[in-house]
């Protein structure tokens, strides 16, 4: 790439969010949140999650860590006195475990959107209120619906996050940034389908905490409820 | 149809020097509005022509029996004759009294001075209320579109006196005299026949050949009151600006409960949102009249067998938004199914607080969007109370029960800026506290055994201690309670990398949370 001065038009072309060279990151406008893994923010344009965009991430199969992944920037989020809101989860939140992670449950709401999750989203995003939305849309959603959330997101400074299925990887969606989420050597594998800026080249290995491992892990010849007692009592002895 | 003269505006005297520049006298602003049938009677739709009566003899009629030649003060057999399909409707006082007081709650949102000029005029005095609107004609243009939407039709003066306001609006001006040499001259031409004077007055000064007003002003006062006495001669002065002219103001009353008998019944819940558009204006008058906010009203619904249906709209925060208030209807009508057919329709408030003073940002500031607890709120009426709710801790070891549901803190304004205490404490101890999951199952999840070793898309490989959790003997046998359990939780990872949370009890192996 030249290094002489850009003509002033297209520098000033360049400077916005949504237009960028093909061989480099797109500079946002707006501040971006640093995720707290910084292999992960060199590789996101603007240096972590986009602040008024739809984030999509794609995971099959939970437990790998997915959510763990977002924990830095939502506790950042919530100290910071901002609502959050999860939107038709899954499972049951385990309160414990949020407040461990250093969120404000007080701020932290729980929509159980039923089949309505992408009116619910599109809400919670209009009203300019929230830091934060984590949603699980229908199986069904689609481009036009998400286009619809994308809209509300823009301009205001909300993080959202789209929870969806893998197999959607290769169908087109309107969000600025989308990663594929699968179980890694010792820890995530990142690999991020679409973003502002050039195409990402490998996969991100990420290492994310997991819960406290014992010095010896319980790998027994029988698995039994007496065998790992036994080995429990041995374990503390 | 009735006559109403609605609204006279009179603006404080000092504040309207100032504002308009006029001399020493209080300049006036008269509305004076004319009530269409609503409110005063139920009529039809669809019917063609119809009048209200009162002692056999029309009072008011609407458009299409005028043009049929039927006209106040013509007995009714008159105008049945003009009109034979002409639908009669007996005058009702106490309703137009209601309708009266209703309105005078609405333009609460004005001015704080509203006065009461019955049967059907109100007076408002929006000197003070000028710079804050923007304006004479724009606050008059608010006042008459406000009325036309609540179904009144209106006649309106604006004038530096409350009597000349009146009287002007009484006489459909429909014109703003913000100085009083204006109003004086526009006085001047009106007939002098004025309703409140004594009949014998008006045939005296007729005898007189005095024709209009500005006849009698020229003549000197003190023989025309020995011909015709104290009273009009006063009246007189009064709307000349000469005499002063307190009015005594409306008392917005203390609680607020508002009928709508609805002209037609209505059928479907979605039908109903654009009456209760009308008292929602007159509550949200109310409020702003009384300084205060509602936190929770009732929509009362009488159905024409005479049950009754009762709507509890609540709000996150006390709210006096009146298309906050519409939104929040709109999402419980469409929610809602009639039993039968609606016929009066009562707003009641219920828990009212007061309006904290608190001060407009100088900058705008303030983010685009309605904010987090009117989208609650909205949110709630759709989906239901507990579908929006945010997570509590119970000390509790069973980990089902160790999460609780809470409704959305009524204190959700306040910022939470500071650090929680609790969370504080949880940070110091998390090095030698268990982890624990983020996600649990709905219901703990059996497991296939297959060589002693617990099966989730493959074998699940053990990675901590057993945690033993166990208790619980207080709710046992209770319905929808845990009970009590004795379980031994493991930390486990399957050969596709999920970190799970399983329990072995004394007969399986069960899937409880995932760390996900």
């Amino acid at each position: 790439m030249s290094a002489a001065p850009l003509p002033l038009a297209l520098a000033e072309v360049l400077a916005r969010g949504d237009i960028w060279r093909g061989d480099t990151l797109a500079s946002l406008p707006e501040k971006a949140l640093p995720s707290g893994h910084p292999e992960l923010d060199e590789e996101l344009p603007g240096g972590g999650w986009p602040r008024g965009n739809l984030t999509e991430i794609l995971v099959d199969r939970s437990g790998l860590g997915e959510m763990t992944l977002l924990l830095p920037a939502l506790a950042r989020l919530s100290a910071e006195g901002g609502w959050l809101a999860l939107v038709a989860p899954p499972w049951l939140p385990h309160a414990p475990a949020w407040v461990e992670a250093g969120l404000v449950l007080e701020r932290l709401v729980i929509v159980k959107a039923g089949k309505q999750a992408a009116w619910c989203c599109e809400q919670l995003l209009a009203c300019g209120g929230f830091a934060g939305v984590l949603a699980w849309p229908e199986a069904g959603v689609d481009a036009k619906v998400l286009r619809r959330l994308q809209a509300a997101a823009e301009g205001r400074a909300t993080f959202t996050w789209l929870w969806r299925p893998v197999s959607l990887a290769s169908t087109p969606s309107p969000a600025p940034l989308r990663l594929a989420l699968a179980a890694g050597e010792g820890g995530l594998s990142v690999r991020i389908l679409k973003r502002r800026g050039r195409p990402a080249a490998r996969p991100l290995h990420l290492s994310i905490a997991r819960p406290g491992r014992l010095p010896r892990a319980l790998v027994g010849p029988s698995l039994s409820l007496a065998a790992a007692r036994s080995a429990v009592t041995e374990a503390i002895a | 149809m009735l006559p109403l003269e609605a609204l006279s505006l009179r603006p404080s005297p000092s504040t309207i020097d100032s504002t308009a520049g006029t001399g020493t006298t209080a300049p006036t602003v008269g509305i004076s509005a004319t009530e269409t049938k609503a409110g005063i009677t139920t009529i039809e739709p669809t019917a063609g022509t119809s009048a209200v009566v009162s002692r056999g003899r029309v009072l008011a009629c609407d458009r299409l029996a005028s043009e049929a030649g039927v006209s106040a003060g013509q007995k009714l057999s008159t105008a049945l004759g003009l009109q034979p399909g002409l639908a009669v409707f007996e005058r009702d006082v106490l309703r137009e009294s209601a309708a009266l007081t209703h309105l005078a709650c609405w333009a609460g949102r004005f001015t704080p001075t509203v006065s009461l000029s019955p049967p059907a005029g109100l007076l408002l005095e929006i000197g003070g209320c000028l710079r804050l609107f923007g304006g004479v004609a724009v606050i008059v243009e608010a006042v008459l579109n406000g009325c036309a939407e609540q179904g009144y039709s209106t006649r309106w003066a604006v004038a530096p006196s409350p009597l000349g306001a009146r009287w002007l609006a009484q006489a459909g001006a429909g014109e703003i005299h913000a100085e009083l040499p204006a109003m004086q001259s526009a006085l001047a031409v009106l007939p002098c026949r004025i309703p409140g004077w004594p009949g014998e007055v008006e045939d005296r000064l007729n005898a007189f050949g005095l024709k209009r007003l500005g006849d009698l002003r020229v003549l000197p006062g003190a023989s025309m009151r020995r011909r015709i006495g104290n009273g009009p001669l006063d009246d007189l002065a009064r709307a000349w600006g000469d005499f002063p002219d307190p009015q005594k103001p409306f008392i917005f009353p203390d609680s607020f409960a508002c009928d709508i008998e609805l002209p037609a019944r209505i059928e479907h819940a979605e039908a109903l949102a654009f009456v209760g558009q009308r008292l929602f204006a007159a509550l949200a008058g109310w409020l702003h009249g009384r300084q205060l906010l509602v936190r929770a009203c009732t929509l009362l619904m009488t159905h024409d067998d005479a049950t009754q249906t009762a709507l509890e709209l609540r709000f996150a925060e006390p709210a006096a938004d009146e298309g906050r208030f519409l939104r929040l209807l709109r999402e419980h009508l469409s929610r809602l199914t009639l039993v039968a057919p609606v016929e009066i329709l009562r707003l009641q408030a219920d828990e009212v607080v007061n309006k904290p003073g608190a001060s407009a940002p100088l900058f705008d500031q303030a983010p685009p969007g309605e904010g987090v607890p009117a989208c609650l709120e909205r949110l709630r009426a759709r989906l239901g109370e507990a579908a929006v709710q945010v997570l509590g801790q119970q000390a509790d070891y069973r980990p089902e029960c160790a999460t609780r549901s809470l409704d959305v803190a009524p204190t959700l304004t306040r910022n939470f800026a500071h650090f929680s205490p609790l969370t504080a404490v949880v940070a110091v101890n998390a090095a030698c506290k268990p982890q624990r999951p983020l996600w649990l199952l709905p219901k703990p999840q059996v497991l296939a055994e297959r060589a002693g070793s617990p099966q989730w898309h493959g074998p699940l490989k053990l990675l901590s201690g057993a945690e033993r959790l166990e208790s619980g003997w207080w709710d046992q046998g209770e319905k929808g309670m845990a009970g009590d359990v004795r379980r031994d939780y493991f930390v486990a990872c399957n050969p596709v990398g999920q970190w799970t949370w399983i329990f072995r009890d004394a007969d399986a192996w069960y899937l409880h949370g995932l760390f996900s």
